[in-house]
């Protein structure tokens, strides 16, 4: 890999943008729509994602020359686990109502194909500070992602972001966008969207 | 004397897709005088808003996606107006415009555009309405004067004659009966549609009904079953194309319509059963295939 | 009762009216064009050469190989070239010019007497002398469909009269004016064949036809009168079989697999010309119609050219856009008014320039119309999908092979797309490469 070659805020900037695990990715996609409805949902569950990958990329890769290549998935998992459920037990101490809206899918960060993989892709290959610059960039990339989704599904589903009323008290929220149909809907048009602007560039850049 | 040449054959049909659409605006007109007549301005205006703001949807995805533009099939003017039908008469006009909007972009544009789609575009705005803004969607109103009230289908109070002849509250299109067999035997004479698909719907939920121990007339009568039978479980793209899978296909509606009015949360459940059953179209057509002339034998081996 | 099939099209009501009432007249032109391949399989080989005198009835043209047949003339005169033109298909034909001296001079004939006591082994060659092949239009070798191997079994012959395609009249005009030969015809193919049962199917929009054709039936043995529902493609081989027999003839096999042949009624009337007067195959009835002046049924010599036909019908009515062979639903476009009428050319239809305007294709709404009206049972909204993004495997799996380009999907379609066209292409690549792959399998 020449990842070496790169610089740091490169790796960082691929995980925020050209590989956008949300939009370019399409990893993940189950809490992207679960949990995406409102803004504060997103962000907190793009936290917990980063904080998961910025800890397992950095063990993994500080592990990396250890752990045996053929049981190197459940070590993975193992590893993932551990910060998932530090991360856990962490939002039920202090941020226990976004810890009880998030519900399930905190502990299901696990089986994140995200996180997974990063490990298999990226830290389990590459030197400890590169991987924990790739788990922010990619955990970076996940938060915007997701908070993107919910503050657009919570301004039209309940005229708010974050919680603050926007569109004032005459707003007739189109409750069908906080349904899960509505997941679907925006995430899919934003997903068309930046393939349009990214083909648009493409097609730029060739000519 | 340069001729023309071109492949056989050399005449078509002159039932052509603006025809075709054509034959559907006209067999509306009834049901919409008859919502008109019972609703008032009100109704003119969400059937307007309606067929306007679908046929500028179209008008304006077609020219930014640099298509050829087609608003002259009359497809969009068919899509708003059964939008506008099937909503009440005292929705809102931004509501009407969400949900023509919906329908031709989201429903049929972004899916590939006319003959593409597949769920009926209005029906499913209507339920994206409804999902959206249950409390808007639901207030219906009594003809002839503005107070709101509950459909027969909630309350159970109607007699067989003023569902008959649409003076119950409901949606604009829907209530009038008399209407809607108007229209129906008007494309059945154009040949727009065939006849199984809607007596199969409306027998089906009859005698389902009748075996629940419901009365099959008021089944029938009340609600939008006439009017989804006629105009949306008939809808071409969405239907199955072989003959015995649209059996299949418009027996269904008519049962699961039956199935929610009885057992379900929500008392009317024509668009949920319809757009259940756009869904399970191409499996219809999968399992139920066309004899094919000749090929009698050679399957027999296969199996 | 009226037997018909599944499916179908009612195409170009009223487009009969022009000429069905018309008697045919006979025309003969002072030049004919005869090409040399007018019937499936290799083109016959040219015998004469520029400069040469024939008379009517001489072959011209030798047959090559097993589907070959042979050519005659059909005037009398001065052979006056002996060159290729463009004909309806891409590649051009060989074609004899023979200038007519009008001495209507015949070959010596050998006439075989009543086709109720021929002996039956003389008949199929007599019909492969006599240079016949399918006369509705698809010209397949009339002598090599009535040789059946001995494993096949074939026990009834249907003489077609159904004439289902638009416009043309000439199989109804030749049933009121000759009932009697078409009648002969297929008692000598029962004949030849030893067949027991002949029917002769015809539409019930002919009913003058059908009395006639009772009428020559009386008093023959074991032929009989079917009415079949008006309705396009009646009268193709595999909706025929069906409407007539009630079976179905196996897919990619020959209507012979499901024991039965079927001949045109004017082929029947070709075959009574061959075996009683010894006649070969020199003339043919043609409806001519559309934007013509005078619509007609002429009695043609094989060979006459376009142009001299539309001057005898008074020629064009109005800008002429396209000139087929054949009717509106399966016909083909002549390039020029030059070329000359063949085997099977049972009319001439003039469109004008409003009538033969370009369709342009719209988008496939999936109405699902062609698969209601589609006599196979096809999904034409799909085959035309695949074919033109050249999935061709995906063509063979949608049965293309089985669609018999009846031409009822694109008449219907309310998107009017080329559908038909688009299958033709397909079949035409499956069989070439069936060709190619053929010998291993």
């Amino acid at each position: 890999m020449s990842n070496e070659k790169r610089g740091l805020g490169r790796i960082f900037m691929n995980g925020v943008l050209t590989e956008n695990p949300t939009f370019r990715l399409v990893l993940g996609t189950c809490p992207t729509l679960a949990v995406t409805t409102s803004a504060i949902n997103g962000l907190g569950m793009g936290a917990a994602a980063t904080f998961v990958l910025l800890g397992s990329n950095m063990a993994i890769s500080a592990l990396r020359k250890v752990i045996p290549d053929k049981v190197r998935i459940p070590a993975f998992i193992v590893i993932i686990c551990t910060f998932v459920t530090i991360i856990q037990l962490l939002m039920q101490a202090f941020l226990p109502s976004l810890y009880e809206s998030l519900g399930i899918f905190i502990p299901l960060i696990v089986v994140n194909c995200i996180i997974l993989a990063r490990a298999e892709a990226f830290a389990s290959k590459n030197p400890v500070l590169d991987s924990a610059v790739d788990g922010l960039g990619m955990g970076a990339g996940f938060t915007l992602a997701l908070t993107l989704i919910g503050s657009i599904r919570e301004l039209v589903g309940n005229g708010s972001i974050f919680g603050i009323s926007l569109l004032g008290a005459s707003y007739q929220p189109m409750l069908l966008i906080i349904l899960p149909a509505g997941g679907f809907l925006v995430f899919g048009s934003l997903l068309g969207i930046i393939n349009a602007i990214g083909n648009k560039r493409k097609k730029g850049a060739k000519a | 004397m340069s001729l023309i040449l071109s492949p056989a054959p050399h005449v078509r049909t002159k039932n052509t897709t603006q025809r075709l659409m054509l034959n559907v605006v006209i067999s509306l007109l009834p049901c919409a005088a008859a919502g008109i007549y019972y609703f008032g301005l009100r109704a003119a205006i969400v059937l307007a808003v309606s067929v306007v703001s679908a046929v500028l949807a179209e008008l304006v995805w077609q020219k930014l996606a640099h298509q050829t533009v087609r608003i002259n099939d009359f497809s969009a003017v068919v899509t708003g107006l059964l939008l506008g039908l099937c909503i009440t008469p005292s929705a809102p006009w931004w509501m009407v415009m969400i949900g023509a909007f919906f329908a031709i972009i989201v429903v049929k544009q972004l899916f590939g555009g006319i003959g593409d789609n597949f769920l009926n575009p209005a029906l499913t705005a209507r339920a994206v309405l409804l999902a959206s803004w249950p409390a808007l969607m639901t207030t219906h109103c009594t003809p002839f004067d503005a107070v709101t009230s509950a459909t027969p289908l909630m309350t159970g109070e109607a007699s067989t004659m003023q569902l008959l002849l649409g003076d119950v509250p409901g949606a604009i299109g829907e209530t009038c009966k008399v209407a809607i067999l108007l229209g129906f035997v008007y494309l059945l004479v154009t040949q727009t549609i065939r006849w199984e698909i809607p007596v199969f719907t409306v027998a089906a939920a009859a005698l389902l009904s009748w075996a629940l121990g419901l009365d099959p007339l008021t089944t029938v009568l009340s609600g939008g079953l006439l009017f989804g039978a006629v105009y949306m479980a008939t809808d071409y793209v969405t239907s199955p194309l072989n003959r015995w899978a649209q059996i299949v296909y418009a027996i269904g509606i008519g049962v699961i319509v039956v199935i929610i009015r009885k057992f379900g949360a929500y008392p009317e459940g024509v668009t949920y059963a319809i757009l259940l059953m756009n869904i399970a179209a191409p499996l219809l057509d999968r399992v139920m295939p066309q004899k094919i002339y000749g090929c009698r034998k050679a399957r027999k081996e296969a199996k | 009762m009226k037997a018909t099939f599944r499916g179908g099209v009612h195409p170009a009501h009223g487009s009969k009216a022009q000429t069905q009432g018309l008697a045919t007249r006979s025309f003969v032109s002072d030049t004919v064009r005869i090409i040399m391949n007018m019937n499936i399989g290799a083109p016959s080989q040219p015998c004469v050469a520029k400069g040469d005198h024939v008379k009517i009835g001489q072959v011209i043209g030798e047959p090559v190989g097993f589907l070959g047949l042979p050519v005659h003339a059909s005037v009398s005169g001065e052979v006056v070239s002996v060159e290729p033109i463009p004909y309806l298909s891409e590649q051009p034909a060989m074609c004899v010019t023979i200038h007519n001296d009008f001495a209507d001079e015949w070959v010596e004939l050998h006439p075989l007497g009543s086709v109720e006591t021929v002996d039956p082994a003389l008949i199929i060659p007599a019909i492969k002398n006599a240079g016949i092949c399918g006369l509705g239009g698809a010209s397949f070798p009339t002598h090599v469909k009535l040789s059946i191997k001995p494993e096949q079994k074939c026990d009834c012959i249907i003489a077609n009269g159904a004439e289902c395609e638009t416009h043309l009249t000439c199989d109804h005009r030749l049933m009121l004016e000759n009932p009697v030969r078409v009648v002969d015809g297929l008692r000598a193919a029962m004949r030849a064949i030893n067949v027991k049962e002949g029917i002769i199917a015809i539409e019930d929009n002919k009913p003058d036809a059908i009395e006639a054709m009772r009428k020559a039936c009386q008093g023959r043995e074991g032929v009989r009168v079917q009415v079949l529902k008006t309705k396009y493609p009646q009268g193709g081989e595999k909706q025929l079989i069906e409407a007539v027999t009630g079976r179905q003839v196996p897919s990619g096999g020959l209507p012979i697999q499901a024991g039965v042949i079927v001949m045109n009624v004017a082929t029947c009337a070709a075959v009574a010309d061959a075996v009683i007067d010894g006649k070969p195959l020199v003339e043919r009835i043609v409806t001519v119609t559309g934007a013509v002046r005078q619509p007609a049924n002429l009695r043609l010599r094989i060979g006459t050219i376009t142009e001299d036909i539309i001057g005898e019908c008074g020629g064009f009515s109005g800008d002429v856009g396209k000139v087929i062979f054949g009717g509106a639903m399966t016909g083909m476009c002549a390039p020029n008014t030059s070329i000359p009428i063949a085997k099977a050319t049972g009319g001439i239809l003039v469109l004008d320039k409003q009538d033969a305007a370009s369709v342009e294709e719209g988008p496939c709404l999936r109405c699902g119309k062609c698969v209601e009206v589609c006599p196979i049972g096809l999904h034409p909204l799909k085959i035309k999908i695949a074919a033109d993004a050249d999935r061709i495997d995906e063509c063979k799996r949608l049965h293309v092979m089985d669609c018999t380009l009846c031409g009822s999907c694109s008449f219907i379609c309310p998107a009017h797309r080329w559908l038909t066209a688009s299958f033709k292409v397909a079949k035409q690549k499956l069989a070439a490469q069936a060709k190619k792959g053929g010998s291993g399998k």
